[in-house]
């Protein structure tokens, strides 16, 4: 076989079919041409390679479209197995998507509820520390700052009075009680922060409030409205008798209006046998 | 004749033997029958033009089929095999269709 003679009506480069073109005209193997013209010019009959190729060859075809076949129709049962798998697993997890929505909007509902919850929980919180504040300023259990009076007493030096002019422990619980009645809201002793629960008391020769000895001058704090709390003192029953006191003894007792006092927590706030009353 | 005989023969055998395909070479069996398939028409076209010859036909037939499946297994290594697969049965779709029109303007001198 010989390149000039297979392609006459091509010559090598002259004219370039396209591809596609191609493949659509020289649909027939060209060897068919080539061996056929040969022969006409070799003046031989067709020439054949055993007379068993042909149908060898062919058989082998049917064989080819056979298996082909037979494949294709037993994989049919397993594609349909594996689709219906499919379109069960797809059905599975279609629920299973639709449960885990529900699901969800469960939770954003839940969430919702426990975030109003905690915005009342917040708001209740306020309310309870802003009513803590105020119970521990009224007991003493929280330091407490504001204008108020300073109330300075004395002993009566010696040389008035003989002697005489001593504070007793019974007068300064007067001047507290005194105090309260005028309108105090926090008072404390040389820095004593006054409770409920706190003693002035007279032991040995000084005056102890809450068990701890004083000497003089004893400076009284009271937090309140510093216009009105000296006048309304001096109109209670310990008001008059300090004015007695003073007018009588020589007591020192000097009231000064504060702008800002800062008066300390009574560190000994302790219930030991009081409870709530009914259940909490 | 004889031809037609040993086709109905081959279809027989696979369809009855099942004679089982190594596991390897399945996925270009098909490939294999379509590139076979370009064969045959081309062969009956030249017979029924009158340049049929035996041994011509022997060749274009293996030498189609490996050609084919080659260049599939080629494609598959490559990652393109379906690709491959695609412009392999294009070509030689474009080929059967026109044997086929030539083999119909015999038969039907249209």
């Amino acid at each position: 076989m010989s390149d000039d003679r297979q392609r006459p009506a091509q010559p090598a480069g002259a004219t370039y079919v396209g591809l596609l073109a191609q493949v659509m005209s020289h649909t027939l193997d060209e060897d068919y041409e080539t061996v056929a013209e040969q022969r006409r010019r070799a003046g031989k009959a067709r020439g054949t390679v055993g007379r068993l190729a042909l149908p060898a060859v062919v058989a082998v075809f049917g064989l080819m479209i056979g298996v082909s076949a037979l494949k294709t129709e037993q994989d049919r049962p397993q594609a349909r197995l594996e689709r219906s798998e499919l379109v069960e697993e797809i059905h599975q997890r279609e629920q299973r998507y639709a449960g885990l929505r529900a699901a969800e909007n469960e939770l954003a509902t839940h969430v919702a509820r426990l975030q109003s919850k905690l915005s009342d929980d917040l708001r209740d919180q306020t309310a309870l520390s802003n009513r803590l504040e105020l119970l521990g300023l009224q007991s003493g259990a929280l330091g407490a700052e504001g204008p108020g009076v300073t109330v300075t007493v004395d002993d009566a030096p010696r040389s008035v009075g003989g002697g005489e002019g001593l504070i007793l422990d019974t007068d300064l619980r007067l001047l507290v009680n005194g105090l309260w009645k005028a309108g105090a809201e926090a008072i404390a002793i040389d820095g004593h922060r006054l409770t409920a629960l706190t003693s002035i008391r007279y032991a040995g020769r000084a005056i102890t409030v809450d068990y701890r000895s004083l000497t003089p001058p004893y400076v009284i704090e009271a937090i309140g409205d510093p216009n009105t709390l000296p006048a309304r003192l001096l109109e209670t029953p310990g008001g008059q008798a300090w004015l007695s006191l003073e007018r009588n003894f020589g007591i020192r007792f000097d009231t000064e209006p504060n702008a800002s006092l800062t008066l300390p927590a009574d560190p000994h706030v302790r219930l030991s046998h009081a409870e709530p009353e009914g259940p909490r | 004749m004889i031809a037609v005989v040993g086709l109905l023969l081959g279809i027989v055998a696979g369809l009855f033997l099942e004679p089982s395909v190594p596991e390897p070479l399945q996925p270009y069996l098909p490939i294999a029958v379509v590139a076979a398939l370009d064969a045959v028409f081309g062969g009956l076209r030249a017979y029924l033009d009158g340049i049929f010859d035996d041994k011509v036909f022997v060749i274009s037939f293996v030498s189609n089929v490996f050609i084919a499946s080659l260049i599939v297994y080629l494609g598959d290594q490559l990652g393109v095999g379906g690709q491959l697969s695609t412009g392999v049965i294009v070509v030689l779709g474009i080929r059967i269709f026109s044997n086929v029109a030539a083999i119909r303007r015999h038969v039907f001198h249209a």
